[in-house]
């Protein structure tokens, strides 16, 4: 515990946790991605895995796992917004003109507003979460009994342009946020900084906003209905 | 009045460890009452001052700048040299001691030249025990290039910036002793005066840069680390803010001013291209280890480098000195080049300069082998000249560079002032006339690291010290005399500039007390520079105010000093009738244009004594002489 | 030569608890070959003649190596181009009628004294708390008792070239330190020489940093962009890990 607080009196232990927390949280996106590619191919296979989840005794589980999740996303925003007010801090006075670098410089639009990507992540989750996870319980009848029709209740919420849009707008900001924060995560862990690992976290990023993208995307284009 | 430099006793070899064992010493537990001022942190100040402070004195270090890593000593590209004899090529402490006193030309006293040579060797060790990051060869062993006026390879670098490595390494030593509370550093302090307490120098008077306030510190002894005053000449090599104030303002106070007229002349600058320019860049002299110095044959020939055939170049250097070639001492190889462009063979728009040609070494050793070795340099040449120096010549010309002089020392580093010491590039005794490259950072942190440490504590074990403050009328009256001239130059509100006025003085003195000097020049010189400096007070403008910064004041205040100061730069010129390393007298040369020493009359060192504004100084004479290092003509052919 | 003539947008601030503001100034005669502080000498020439205070700046080597100077023109410390000074940047980067916007390193931790000057104290601090090896004078074995590959040496150097100019502060959008003390602790750290205090040193020297209000690293490697020395931001990996290191052993 006298380690962890000794970690967190310093930038760079809070950057290393905030890189921790975020490249876990990423692992989950991945997960979560790969599932919500269910729905356009079978309403069942769907329903059914998050069925799966859900069921005894795999609910201790995931409630754990849903616990630690709580702990990642807390840690990275209150690391985060911590950091970041102190870095405000560290210019109280602002240049007239201010040029990016260029040259090996990584500097991008998604790093420069990862402070603001993230608190709309701060404001998408639990929305998110109540919208879903405590949303409307439709129950649907399987062979094996019933289980709750997850699936239908994406297809009505995304059937709201509004809420599609939303939800577009929050995806695209999920994969700039990723976008510079899969490389900078690794970096601030001290993971020497290589073009290759940037890369290939830029394309992940890209992957898991399209990822998301497609069940809004197929929902608005009719996809779903009955 | 004869001098005496206090060369201890005995064979040559034996001097500086039997002075060892025998000075006087300073209880541990009684240093730290003692306080030690060090006015300047490059190479010599911050090694001193680290070292006093790890002795256990309570050491107070000025910078005018605003931290000890940027002192000039950081600007030395090429190297440092030390007799390892690492290469197996015949080095020896004798030989450094040697080429040093034949290389300044026989008029550095020997004493202290074969002390530098000895603890040349543990200079390297305790830079390489900082961390100082030497150039390695791939076994891992310590890497040594040539420099002029050597015939054998024992300069340690760190790629092209081994002065920069150094002053890093010695300021984090010195840091480290910020951190133990034993030194305190002042920096963007300017030492205005020295305060003298019962014919001692006990302490001194500075501006505090920032706020203009004057400040007082007290001590038990003074060190004056202050480098060299290449900036007389307006153009110089040296930073901006190297001047002699402090040196000159120590003289005022009755300190010796020694051999000012010895400055060199680098060979390897970039040259000027316009009066805007504030400074001259050097090039290291490493570059001559593989360039090749030529001009085209005929004068006139406007072609390019690349279409001039070899038939018509001529490389001057290896062909009139066929031994050393293109790595002859720096004032051989300034005088070369200043003589072939005065026949009009110089290249360039402005034909004062001439090629250093690197095509031979790009064909033998490959681009890649030449970029690690001088890469760095190549890149600050075509910064600066907008020119490819791995497709065409770079062009050099001569630029002053180093000052050989300074205030007059014994063997303990002190001055005829009592409690005043003085290292590195702001004392004369060990270069005689002319420096050999590579040997100014070995002196500098020579005398910071191993030499004052001891012979302070002569000084200090040895003295009766009373307790001085700094509410002492002499403090007072060092005050008010320098608040005095803060407040003329503030006043004057004349037409010209400081930059202007400086730039006139600049003019004369490379003109007439540059690379070759004769006595009309001098004696022409030493009227205008009287003319300035009268013109200087009447008609300087001096704008802004004292209370905050204010780099015209500091500037205006410098050039004061370079003012007066210029003054026994021409007479010391004038009085040795004789030509010897950068000292080339006109009337003095053989047949074939080498200095002609006089040994008989002027084997001394001329130390000038300050009398008086507009009065004339005393000259007082410390004679040479050579024991071990046989008098001769220097022969680089 | 011909000569051109320049905008300059120049941040004036009489005092550290003053306010400043930009004030334009033409200047004449601005010739290619003339470094960028070359030329603030002309336009500080021009105001001596009309007799106002000169515009105060730090420089002093004038060849890219001593870390004075130092501002940020048109919006990027040391100005347009890589791996130069502010006294190594010339004039011909730019053409007749340009303006030149030209203002202090801006940082809680370099605060301005005056004008363009502005105090870099914090790294000289972070220096004396860790960034030195402890080798007393007189107490070193022979250079070469100690044999060091040529490619560690040379990684070394790499690091330890850093001028210590604040041009990476900033530069930073965060105004972080990092670049800087990271050159630090990897020049140490490489070297056999710096083990026996890599972790205290590393732990120290991180402490001072987090002090003089610094911010964090955002590894945007602006900093890097801007270095006169180019120094790589790949040394800041081997101060994180080095701090990670001590402080999760609990050093």
């Amino acid at each position: 515990m006298k380690r962890i607080l000794a970690l967190l009196s310093s930038d760079i232990g809070r950057k290393a946790l905030m890189g921790l927390t975020g490249l876990l949280m990423i692992g989950f996106l991945i997960m979560h991605m790969a599932a919500n590619l269910l729905v356009p191919f079978s309403k069942e296979a769907y329903n059914a895995y998050s069925h799966t989840l859900t069921s005894s005794p795999q609910i201790y589980l995931i409630t754990l796992v849903e616990l630690a999740l709580l702990a990642l996303f807390a840690g990275h925003f209150v690391t985060g917004i911590v950091v970041t007010l102190k870095n405000w801090g560290a210019r109280p006075v602002a240049y007239q003109r201010k040029d990016p670098a260029g040259g090996p410089s990584r500097k991008s639009l998604a790093s420069s507003t990862m402070i603001y990507t993230g608190l709309v992540m701060l404001a998408f989750v639990p929305l998110h979460l109540a919208t879903f996870k405590y949303g409307t319980v439709y129950e649907v009848a399987t062979p094996t009994g019933e289980v709750r029709d997850l699936y239908r209740l994406a297809i009505e919420v995304f059937r709201n342009p509004l809420q599609s849009a939303w939800y577009l707008i929050a995806l695209a900001l999920l994969g700039a946020h990723a976008w510079h924060g899969f490389g900078s995560g690794f970096e601030s862990l001290g993971v020497a900084h290589k073009v290759g690992l940037r890369r290939f976290g830029q394309a992940l990023a890209v992957i898991l906003m399209l990822g998301f993208m497609v069940v809004p995307v197929y929902v608005l284009l009719g996809g779903g209905a009955s | 009045m004869i001098l005496d430099g206090k060369v201890p006793s005995g064979p040559i070899e034996a001097k500086w460890n039997n002075h060892k064992d025998h000075i006087n010493l300073v209880n541990p537990a009684n240093r730290r009452k003692h306080t030690v001022i060090v006015v300047g942190t490059g190479l010599a100040g911050a090694s001193a001052a680290a070292s006093l402070g790890e002795l256990g004195y309570n050491v107070l270090a000025l910078t005018i700048l605003d931290s000890p890593r940027r002192s000039h000593s950081i600007a030395a590209q090429g190297g440092i040299n030390a007799a390892k004899n690492y290469k197996n090529d015949g080095d020896s402490v004798f030989r450094l001691f040697y080429d040093t006193i034949k290389g300044g030309d026989y008029r550095a006293r020997e004493g202290n030249v074969y002390r530098l040579a000895q603890v040349s060797v543990d200079i390297i060790d305790q830079c390489v025990a900082q961390g100082v990051p030497f150039a390695r060869e791939y076994g891992g062993l310590l890497d040594n290039r040539s420099f002029g006026g050597a015939q054998v390879s024992r300069t340690f670098y760190a790629r092209g910036a081994t002065g920069q490595q150094l002053l890093i390494g010695a300021y984090s030593a010195l840091m480290r002793q910020v951190d133990a509370g034993s030194v305190k550093i002042l920096p963007r302090r300017e030492m205005l005066d020295l305060v003298m307490v019962g014919g001692r120098a006990r302490g001194i008077v500075c501006r505090n840069l920032i706020t203009g306030q004057y400040e007082r510190y007290a001590a038990d002894a003074v060190l004056l680390c202050t480098g060299g005053y290449g900036n007389a000449y307006y153009l110089s090599t040296n930073a901006g803010n190297c001047n002699v104030t402090a040196g000159w303002r120590c003289a005022r106070r009755g300190a010796y001013f020694a051999n000012p007229s010895f400055a060199q002349i680098h060979p390897t600058c970039i040259p000027e291209s316009g009066t805007h320019q504030s400074k001259l860049t050097l090039m290291s002299e490493s570059l001559r280890n593989d360039g090749r110095v030529w001009v085209p044959k005929q004068g006139g020939d406007k072609r390019s480098a690349s279409d001039i055939p070899e038939s018509d170049r001529d490389y001057y250097l290896e062909r009139r000195y066929p031994a050393f070639g293109n790595l002859v001492p720096r004032d051989v190889a300034s005088r070369a080049a200043k003589a072939v462009c005065d026949e009009g063979r110089g290249v360039g728009a402005t034909g004062r300069s001439v090629y250093l040609d690197f095509a031979d070494a790009i064909k033998r050793l490959g681009e890649d082998v030449v970029r690690e070795r001088y890469g760095n340099l190549f890149d600050m040449y075509q910064h600066i000249s907008d020119e490819n120096p791995y497709r065409e010549p770079m062009r050099i010309y001569p630029a002053v560079h180093y000052t050989m002089g300074g205030l007059w020392v014994d063997y303990n580093l002190m001055s005829n002032l009592e409690g005043l010491f003085v290292l590195g590039e702001a004392n004369f005794s060990d270069h005689g006339a002319n420096r050999l490259g590579a040997s100014a950072l070995m002196q500098g942190l020579a005398d910071g690291y191993f030499v004052i440490p001891y012979t302070l504590g002569n000084y200090i074990g040895g003295t009766k010290l009373e307790t001085v403050t700094t509410d002492h009328d002499a403090f007072k009256e060092a005050q008010d005399s320098v608040d005095k001239r803060v407040k003329g130059l503030l006043a004057a509100n004349g037409s010209k500039s400081v930059k202007e006025h400086h730039r006139g003085l600049g003019r004369v003195l490379w003109d007439r007390v540059g690379m070759a000097r004769n006595r009309d020049g001098l004696q022409q010189a030493l009227k205008e520079v009287t003319a300035l400096r009268g013109e200087y007070q009447q008609n300087v403008r001096v704008v802004g105010k004292g209370e905050t910064i204010n780099k015209q004041l500091e500037y205006a205040l410098r050039v004061d000093d370079f003012m007066e100061f210029a003054d026994i730069m021409v007479r010391d010129a004038l009085d040795r009738e004789e030509s010897c390393g950068c000292h080339f007298r006109e009337e003095y040369q053989t047949e074939d244009g080498e200095c002609q020493r006089n040994d008989g009359d002027y084997a001394y060192v001329a130390a000038w004594e300050f009398k008086g504004r507009d009065k004339e100084p005393a000259l007082l004479k410390e004679p040479l002489e050579f024991k071990s290092a046989e008098l001769k003509q220097r022969n680089y052919k | 030569m011909s000569t051109m003539t320049v905008k300059v947008r120049v941040w004036r601030q009489p005092s550290p608890d003053q306010e400043g503001r930009l004030v334009d100034y033409a200047v004449d005669n601005v010739v290619a070959d003339m470094s960028f502080v070359e030329m603030i000498d002309v336009l500080n020439e021009q105001l001596v003649a009309k007799g106002e205070d000169t515009v105060a700046f730090d420089s002093d080597c004038r060849e890219g190596i001593c870390g004075s100077c130092g501002c940020v023109v048109n919006g990027v410390p040391h100005g347009p181009g890589t791996g130069k000074t502010a006294c190594q940047l010339f004039m011909r980067a730019f053409t007749d009628g340009d303006t030149l916007v030209v203002e202090p390193f801006r940082a809680k931790a370099f605060p301005v004294l005056k004008d363009l000057c502005v105090d870099r104290g914090a790294f000289d601090r972070i220096i004396a708390a860790g960034g030195y090896i402890s080798a007393n004078t007189g107490a070193a074995q022979d250079g070469n008792q100690m044999l060091i590959g040529k490619d560690i040496a040379e990684k070394a150097f790499d690091a330890a070239a850093c001028i210590g100019c604040g041009a990476c502060v900033a530069a930073c959008k965060n105004a972080s330190a990092v670049l800087f003390v990271s050159a630090k602790v990897a020049h140490l750290s490489y070297l056999p020489q710096g083990q026996p205090e890599r972790t205290r040193r590393v732990v120290r020297m991180v402490e001072q940093m987090e002090k003089e209000g610094f911010g964090a690293c955002s590894n945007e490697g602006e900093c890097e962009a801007v270095c006169p020395k180019e120094i790589s931001t790949l040394h800041i990996q081997i101060l994180q890990r080095d701090y990670l290191r001590a402080v999760l052993r609990g050093a």
